[in-house]
């Protein structure tokens, strides 16, 4: 895990301010007498009467690909998720997303394994069945603490869960390093949608901590391919099958959010018709 | 200009307590004529023998005046209470000053923190957030030195570090902090820069870093503060000096629970 002094420069600039306003002459008339004695005693004093900007609501955008892009095909695909804004430049804290994917999409796992949740927590990668792994990723998360912006890279796992009520679920465990080693597990469960799309991914995303007294983490990128491409030569592998038929316009797929803070967002995109 | 003495000093006393911790969660409320003043400390996990965070949390209440700043803080903390610092690094305190933070490397920051300043500007009473942020600077004689980045930002902006120097206290205490806050001028016809209410957490559970050992990445995970071993009977003491900037002392002691079986 790397703090991220990259993005820091322009975020410090907004950095929270709930003061009362005072009468801009008086500090502006006493400012230049001011720095003076700032500059001799080893620390920095400035008139800044510029409100803190107000939080912007957290949006996101998704981008979803194939490969190999092609009708019929046994394929992997890639979901992008980048969500900008919020306080201080840190997204709110996803808990809640509902991903809609496009009707004849669907997942193929010729070795049905399953591993649950609980299993997942405690032992990680390791006390779950290999065949059970359906995909892998990468996510960056970030908080705000005193004065900076820390950010953390982490490893994410996709794998097929015990089902519930017949239907089908998923798990993802988001496994960080450092400065923080942290292991956080993500249920989800499949259920039927209405055309356009064919199936949705609901998951629930629990907070995830960072230090007493500091907000939870945020993610800011969140990328996760699923299936194995037939072009890797994995026959027997799990893998996206590719509907044969495009309807006009390309695949449909959708993703809604519900934030820390309250709000609620959503996404869109299109997976392009396959050549 | 300056806020009623008796105010002022009880103010500052009880937030630096809460600047030197103590081994659970403490709930304390003191009033003092008008005043009330809530501290919070508590080490997470609270467990003996086991590195941990030190969490504290200091609210006061305001009577419209500003308190008379701090200009020297010792204090000392139970004995057997212990920094490892093992796998961290540390940071250079010029280059906090001319650079920021950002100057700092990741292994060298050990903490944060933040709250709400006070100050009077034309006879009116200005709220400003600050936030602080703990980093290790290189040992001095063998001890630790701890640099606190102090930032405000508006209607005036303040960056300050403040150095803490390890210390040590006679029996029952052990390991303490020493520092030295110089007044804070924020405008001329305006009072020093004082404290409403304040926050930090430092320590280590569950940090850790990549360091290159024998030509391999390896995660270090770095012990930082360490819950004493045992707890004597009556609690884990701890004890306060301040000297004021009108160079007045008060001194405060107190008694943490011990950890629960």
């Amino acid at each position: 895990m790397t703090f991220g002094p990259s993005r820091q420069a322009g975020r410090r600039r907004q950095a929270a301010v709930h003061a009362r306003r005072t009468a801009a002459a008086v500090l502006a008339t006493s400012l230049a007498v001011a720095l003076s004695t700032a500059s001799a005693t080893g620390y920095s004093i400035s008139l800044n009467p510029t409100p803190a900007e107000p939080p912007q609501a957290t949006t996101a955008t998704i981008a979803v690909s194939l490969s190999p892009d092609r009708a019929g095909a046994r394929a992997a695909l890639t979901l992008t998720i980048r969500y900008t804004g919020g306080e201080f430049g840190v997204p709110s804290a996803v808990r809640r997303s509902v991903l809609r994917f496009p009707a004849g999409m669907s997942l193929d796992i010729p070795s049905l394994r399953s591993c649950s949740a609980v299993r997942l927590r405690a032992r990680g990668v390791s006390g779950c069945p290999a065949r059970s792994q359906i995909g892998t990723g990468h996510a960056l998360v970030e908080t705000r603490a005193g004065s900076q912006i820390v950010t953390e890279d982490v490893a994410l796992r996709a794998f097929l869960g015990p089902p519930q009520n017949l239907e089908p679920t998923f798990e993802i465990l988001a496994q960080g390093y450092t400065p923080l080693e942290e292991r956080v597990v993500f249920t989800g469960s499949v259920l039927t949608d209405s055309a356009p799309y064919g199936e949705q991914l609901d998951m629930s995303i629990p907070p995830v901590p960072t230090l007493p007294m500091e907000p939870d983490a945020s993610i800011v990128t969140f990328s996760l391919t699923v299936g194995t491409s037939a072009r890797r030569g994995t026959h027997g592998q799990n893998a996206v099958l590719v509907p044969s038929t495009c309807p006009f316009g390309g695949f449909p797929v959708a993703v809604e959010f519900t934030y820390a803070d309250g709000s609620d967002g959503s996404a869109r995109a299109t997976i392009p018709c396959p050549r | 200009m300056l806020g009623a003495k008796t105010v002022t000093t009880r103010k500052v006393r009880i937030f630096l307590l809460v600047l030197v911790g103590c081994g659970c969660l403490i709930g304390a409320a003191f009033a003092f004529a008008a005043e009330t003043f809530t501290a919070t400390t508590y080490f997470n996990p609270d467990k003996l023998g086991s590195p941990t965070n030190l969490s504290a949390r200091a609210v006061f209440s305001s009577d419209g005046t500003v308190p008379t700043p701090v200009n020297h803080v010792l204090a000392y903390g139970p004995a057997g209470l212990k920094i490892d610092v093992a796998g961290t690094g540390t940071c250079n305190k010029a280059k906090l000053e001319a650079e920021g933070p950002a100057a700092c490397p990741a292994d060298s920051r050990i903490g944060f923190g933040g709250g709400i300043g006070l100050e009077e500007i034309a006879k009116e009473i200005i709220e400003e957030p600050f936030t602080l942020d703990f980093f290790l600077a290189p040992k001095e004689n063998g001890r630790l030195v701890i640099l606190v980045y102090v930032q405000a930002r508006s209607p005036v902006a303040i960056e300050l570090v403040v150095v803490v120097k390890e210390t040590h206290g006679p029996k029952p205490y052990g390991i303490g902090v020493e520092l030295e806050i110089p007044p804070i001028p924020t405008l001329p016809g305006a009072s020093y820069a004082s404290v409403e209410n304040s926050y930090f957490t430092v320590g280590s559970q569950h940090v850790a870093y990549y360091h290159l050992i024998h030509g391999k990445q390896q995660l270090v995970h770095v012990k930082g503060l360490i819950v004493p071993k045992a707890c004597p009977k009556g609690g884990f003491p701890f004890k306060v000096i301040i000297t004021y900037l009108d160079n007045t002392t008060s001194t405060d002691a107190y008694t943490a629970p011990c950890p629960p079986k």
